[in-house]
């Protein structure tokens, strides 16, 4: 019951906030970027709101619970993504404009192809995040509220809902109503995880001591034989021959899949398209480049929160698991059979049925969060790029507006029609496994296809569009063909490298965006492009703006 | 200033400008700042879990009660650094750009409130 009253508290929030900030100006440049007057502050909250889905909040203390020390790396690759942004990527792509990721790229490289062969990839990219999004939402409402409406199952019930009311939400909203609903649910995942971690600390937990006792022992944990569970040591994989520990690296990954994962996720961040527009709208560049600041600073901390309750929830539940029968019920040798639910269960132990409500409230947020930003660049996609530049050039704003919004549905049916023909009862033990390593591969994807071309066409004169092709069908290519055969062969050996294969596939489209544009003509204006990208008038203009508005309600206000 | 459609207004004689050559020099300075912090940043990444081959006591030595100093820098300290490091290149960048870009407008006279004579 305390589960479904937060939902409903969250979901009417949610939607209020939405349209009580909506757009007053019927503009694609007011729906799509929200006038470029987000400010630094809240377009970081905003940006974390985005970034951080259920991979996140219960994933990455979900690794670190089942493989230590090795289960941090997820969330050192996702915070270390920020750093290649903000140094290569960030004020510049603000100074440059437009609307997505295709219009920068389609401008800048002067090229229609460039522009189709971008909105192709975003697509693929916003596919491959979007529909573990929709598949996690339903998991989440299988799992706490149990219940499915209008003869529903409880699984589409919660695919529907969340899809309706975010489609809703952004549709209404647009960029204004959803940077403000992704701050405020940023803000409500901090709180939780703070809320949670004073609880634990509260309660006597010593990270340090409790660390010496955890890695006292080899690591184990629960594996199915048969009908029943036992614990099995975890295998060593940068000592094959020795045990492995929790508070020592060789839980989960040898030294080349720690440097492959973190690769992936470090450089996958910079191309990813729900992250890469919100950089739009950011008032100047310099304002773009304060807010990848924050934005390190706001995940170093969430991911520290995340990181200390994994470690807490593997000593507390070892310690209450003979006490409470129904945490018996979920544990082999007092370890958690499904990792993932170890903040849940770390919920309920220190704050009761509330306490788990609002843990599965988080989850279910981060995932909303991160489907309305996914739609909105999607929508940017389609709508900007493919209907105003080629189905109706001559579009009003009212008929471009309407072709975002009529993209924002489409493809959340897209969405949910995929989760919905997924078979959700051979996830449920998995997730939110299953959503990190579907959000793996479109970093992955994003990586190799989009993240080396971004970076050479913001840094490097000489390419083209024709490079920017190749390069990025190239990383494409590699990066599938890698992660296909990865697949195929499991992750021991090599098979941690083929799964996280940007460390090959991204050097692979660079060096053929290089080839290739060495043999192919650079657009004509270069030196207007680099001065619209890499200069400040436009800047200093709008602070002068700003200021002359400033001083002007100033005088306004002393004249009364 | 923008149109609805999002293209740029102009603010006529206040308008502001760089010049191709101002935008190069500061260009390839903020070039060399991001590579040099790239380098860095990269170093450290990398370093964090080679250490571990060539340094037991890096990833089995106790700083704080059962903490080795490889659990510390990945559990928090990692973080900070990425925090220092963006802030620091943020902070040099925007410094560049302040000196280098921006020379005749910025030294055209403003009375206390910022605004120009007319």
């Amino acid at each position: 019951m305390t589960s479904i009253v937060l939902l409903v508290v969250l979901l009417v929030a949610v939607g209020s906030v939405a349209v009580l900030i909506r757009p007053q100006r019927a503009s694609t440049f007011e729906f799509y970027l929200a006038g470029r007057r987000v400010g630094v502050v809240t377009n970081a909250c905003a940006i974390c709101g985005d970034y951080f889905s259920a991979a996140s909040f219960l994933g990455v203390a979900a690794a670190v619970y089942a493989s230590g020390l090795d289960g941090m790396w997820y969330a050192t690759g996702f915070a270390a993504g920020f750093v290649p942004v903000l140094l290569f990527i960030a004020a510049p792509l603000r100074r440059f404009g437009e609307f997505s990721i295709p219009d920068f790229l389609g401008r800048r490289l002067e090229s229609h192809s460039v522009r189709l062969t971008s909105v192709a990839i975003v697509q693929l990219i916003i596919l491959a995040y979007l529909v573990p999004q929709a598949v996690a939402s339903g998991i989440i409402w299988e799992l706490f509220i149990g219940r499915g409406i209008g003869g529903l199952s409880a699984y589409a019930t919660g695919v529907l809902v969340s899809t309706v009311v975010i489609m809703l939400m952004v549709a209404l909203g647009g960029m204004r109503g959803t940077t403000w609903t992704q701050a405020v649910q940023f803000l409500l995942l901090l709180a939780i995880f703070v809320w949670l971690a004073i609880l634990v600390l509260v309660s006597g937990f010593s990270y340090t001591d409790e660390l010496r006792e955890l890695s006292a022992r080899p690591l184990a944990n629960p594996v199915e034989a048969g009908d029943s569970w036992r614990l099995e040591p975890v295998t060593n994989r940068l000592h094959p021959g020795d045990p492995a520990y929790f508070g020592e690296p060789g839980g989960q990954y040898s030294q080349l899949g720690q440097f492959a994962l973190i690769l992936s996720l470090a450089l996958g961040t910079a191309g990813l398209p729900h992250i890469m527009n919100r950089y739009f709208t950011s008032p100047t560049g310099t304002a773009a480049r304060m807010t990848t600041v924050w934005v390190v600073g706001l995940a170093g901390l969430f991911y520290i929160l995340a990181v200390l309750l994994g470690t807490a929830a593997r000593a507390v539940i070892r310690d209450v698991a003979a006490d409470l029968p129904w945490v018996a019920e979920l544990t082999t040798g007092g370890i958690l059979r499904v990792p993932e639910y170890a903040l849940l269960v770390l919920g309920q132990i220190f704050g009761g049925r509330a306490g788990l409500g609002l843990i599965a409230v988080g989850a279910l947020v981060a995932v909303l969060s991160t489907i309305a930003g996914l739609l909105l660049a999607s929508a940017a996609s389609w709508g900007h790029d493919i209907y105003e530049r080629y189905i109706n050039p001559r579009a009003t704003q009212r008929q471009a507006l309407w072709a975002g919004r009529a993209a924002v549905a489409v493809v959340a049916v897209v969405s949910a029609a995929f989760a919905l023909g997924v078979r959700p009862e051979s996830l449920t033990g998995l997730f939110p496994s299953i959503v990190a390593t579907m959000v793996t591969w479109a970093f992955v994807l994003a990586g190799s296809a989009l993240t080396p071309v971004f970076i050479l066409a913001i840094w490097w004169r000489r390419t083209t569009g024709p490079g920017a092709v190749a390069g990025m069908i190239t990383g494409a290519v590699v990066a599938v063909g890698m992660s296909v055969t990865g697949l195929l062969l499991g992750d021991s050996g090599y098979g941690q490298v083929l799964l996280t294969p940007t460390v090959v596939s991204a050097p692979c489209a660079a060096a053929v965006t290089a080839a290739v544009s060495l043999a192919t003509r650079p657009p004509a204006d270069l030196d207007g492009i680099w001065l619209r990208m890499h200069g400040t008038a436009a800047d200093r203009r709008a602070v002068r703006l700003a200021r002359l508005t400033v001083a002007g309600f100033a005088r306004r206000g002393e004249r009364r | 200033m923008r149109r609805p459609d999002g293209h740029e207004l102009s603010l006529g004689s206040a308008d502001e400008h760089d010049t191709p050559a101002e935008v190069d020099a500061a260009f390839r300075t903020l070039r060399r700042v991001a590579v040099g912090h790239i380098a860095v940043f990269t170093g450290v990444i990398i370093a964090v879990p080679l250490l571990t081959a060539a340094l037991d006591w890096w990833s089995q030595g106790r700083l704080f009660g059962g903490m080795s100093p490889m659990f510390a820098m990945t559990a928090c300290g990692l973080y900070a650094f990425f925090f220092v490091i963006c802030l620091a290149a943020a902070t040099l960048s925007n410094a560049v750009e302040e000196r280098m870009l921006g020379g005749p407008a910025r030294e055209a006279p403003q009375d206390e409130e910022g605004t120009l004579p007319p």
